[in-house]
């Protein structure tokens, strides 16, 4: 076995056996729990009111769409998981520089080069996992509260059950693009900063900057390899896509905005990744 | 890239090394053939971890060239595995059990030829298999420490304080194990500690390190050999002693201490005559007390000689 081998079952070792790792996998799909049972409890007292008055509106109307629900239980686990992810991968290098374990592993069989890049690889594993419960999740919880089908009003479909999925799977091949690029990002500060803590701070403080200061950058911020990514902030065109799927018609994307989400994070992410094992490489450990 | 038995073990030359515009490290020279058992010694700050941080590739140098088992620091990895080292830190994963760490390690060994469970009986850890490393106590940590390091068949292995949070039995074993492996297995060893009186006891060769450059360096019987041997005495009749001795040519008279002892250097094979000197010019001798050479007194010469 050759050292990337090495080092990402070491790893993995190490992952399966942590409570980080758990935490990533599991968290954005227990908030959605909790979110849906939320919805759900205050949407039948609210069904129940209305039903007492005899009241109906387009916003009940649509109110009951699961693809509605769907999607806003991907846009607050998507967020959630970006910034356990970057949180995470800020913390992998820097805290086994702390506790001393990643001097054997340099010592033994594993290059710097092939230790980053296992960290990077097991990121990934646990974010794909977790993605793939999220969806699950999502989706059963949702379609078990709500109706999945096409929104219609007053017997006139305002958008039909295939143009929804297919914005769906825009905004979330939108959301998801960038996540790749968010590890990398926080791989970087990992092995630029002194301890775990000054790690996951700075990689934090600098991931919830970005996020405020995208409304203050104009079309610059389209540039930045968050620009769709799930953010705190009214930015994700997953946002736009709970809208679009409701029925909503004011939603507006501009289609270079698009494009420039979807190429702008590779070349980030081999930026960052390229510089951290430049550093890594050059640097006391 | 030769790991060959003819390839010694660790050679440094002209190790250099800065923090900033301090030099901690200057032309550091050091040789370890293969089968020894080396001990590194040095005042705190004399550059004993930076030196050794330096020989496993964990920090640039400034300078010089080191090769550990043919191998280049930065390239340590492709020893596989016949280079390992126990730190003065405990290194080890705080979440993991003793035998979980035991056995990520063992996913980094090419060829083990321990079990896990075999090492913690060694190391008498048994019975905290499944501790977390983070409630073990220090002497524990340092026991599994050695344990992982011992999974493999090391060439070369680099100890740094190991002796740390040990209590006397774990250090009589630690002992016990590394002259087992060098003479069983021809594990060569560095050791670096502050423990003189061990060192003394299983190493073959010393390098004491001094303001960041090696001052001495040779085996352990030249060194002692080098080193002086002083007598404690104690007389009623101080004045006249220390005039008889200031004459006698074989003895060096030293100093009166506060408890009234006469420190005097002399070989020691010539004590016994100078104390018939001594009671045949009507002095009195009541207490004689040789002190021999050790690696501790070898070490105050030479620290001493050159404050930091």
């Amino acid at each position: 076995m050759n050292g990337f081998g090495i080092a990402l079952r070491a790893e993995i070792f190490v992952a399966l056996r942590s409570f980080a790792s758990k935490l990533i996998v599991l968290a954005p799909s227990i908030i959605v729990v909790l979110q849906y049972s939320v919805i759900k409890v205050t949407e039948t007292g609210q069904q129940a009111r209305d039903s007492l008055l005899g009241t109906s509106n387009f916003d009940s109307a649509v109110a009951n769409s699961g693809y509605g629900y769907f999607v806003d239980g991907l846009t607050t686990g998507l967020t959630m998981l970006s910034l356990l992810l970057v949180g995470q991968a800020a913390h992998s290098f820097s805290y086994e520089r702390d506790v001393g374990t990643i001097r054997h592993l340099f010592i033994r069989r594993i290059s710097r080069a092939n230790l980053i890049v296992a960290k990077l690889v097991n990121i990934h594993i646990l974010a794909i996992l977790s993605v793939l419960l999220l969806l699950a999740v999502s989706y059963v919880l949702s379609g078990l509260f709500w109706d999945f089908g096409a929104i219609v009003e007053d017997g006139f479909e305002l958008i039909g059950e295939a143009e929804i999925q297919a914005e769906i799977r825009l905004g979330l091949r939108l959301a998801i693009i960038p996540i790749p690029a968010a590890i990398a990002f926080g791989l970087l500060v990992s092995v630029c900063t002194q301890s775990a803590t000054q790690a996951v701070t700075i990689a934090l403080g600098i991931t919830l900057a970005i996020d405020i200061f995208k409304g203050l950058l104009g079309d610059f911020s389209h540039y930045l390899y968050a620009t769709f990514q799930p953010s705190l902030l009214d930015q994700s065109y997953l946002r736009d896509v709970s809208r679009i799927v409701r029925g909503y018609s004011d939603v507006l994307v501009d289609e270079r905005l698009q494009q420039l989400n979807m190429w702008v994070p590779l070349p980030a992410l081999l930026l960052f990744l390229v510089a951290a094992i430049w550093i890594v490489r050059r640097r006391k450990v | 890239m030769s790991t060959s038995s003819h390839v010694a073990a660790l050679s440094v030359t002209s190790l250099n090394k800065k923090y900033g515009n301090f030099e901690v490290i200057k032309d550091l020279d050091l040789h370890i053939e293969r089968g020894s058992i080396h001990g590194l010694v040095g005042l705190n700050g004399s550059g004993k971890t930076t030196t050794i941080e330096c020989i496993l590739g964990l920090q640039p140098r400034n300078g010089g060239s080191i090769s550990v088992l043919g191998y280049q620091p930065e390239h340590l990895h492709k020893a596989s595995g016949k280079v390992v080292a126990v730190f003065d830190t405990p290194s080890l994963h705080p979440n993991l059990t003793v035998r979980q760490c035991l056995d990520h390690a063992r996913l980094l060994c090419e060829k083990p030829v321990r079990t896990a469970e075999e090492l913690e009986v060694l190391l008498g850890i048994d019975r905290f298999s499944n501790f977390k490393i983070r409630h073990l106590s220090l002497g524990n940590k340092r026991r599994a420490s050695i344990a992982q390091a011992l999974l493999g068949e090391p060439e070369f292995m680099v100890l740094d304080e190991p002796f740390n949070g040990l209590d006397a039995e774990g250090v009589d074993d630690v002992l016990d194990l590394i002259t087992t492996l060098n003479r069983r297995e021809g594990t060569t060893f560095l050791l670096s500690s502050h423990q003189l009186p061990y060192l003394e006891q299983i190493c073959s060769h010393i390098a004491i390190l001094h303001q960041g450059a090696i001052a001495v360096s040779n085996d352990v019987a030249s060194l002692l050999q080098q080193s002086i041997t002083s007598i404690r005495l104690k007389t009623p009749h101080q004045e006249h002693a220390i005039t008889l001795l200031q004459s006698y040519p074989e003895a060096n008279y030293l100093k009166t201490d506060r408890e009234g002892y006469l420190h005097i250097e002399i070989n020691e094979s010539s004590s016994a005559l100078l104390n018939q000197f001594l009671v045949e010019n009507k002095v009195l001798v009541s207490e004689m007390i040789l002190q021999r050479a050790s690696l501790a007194s070898l070490f105050r010469e030479i620290t001493s000689e050159h404050p930091t």
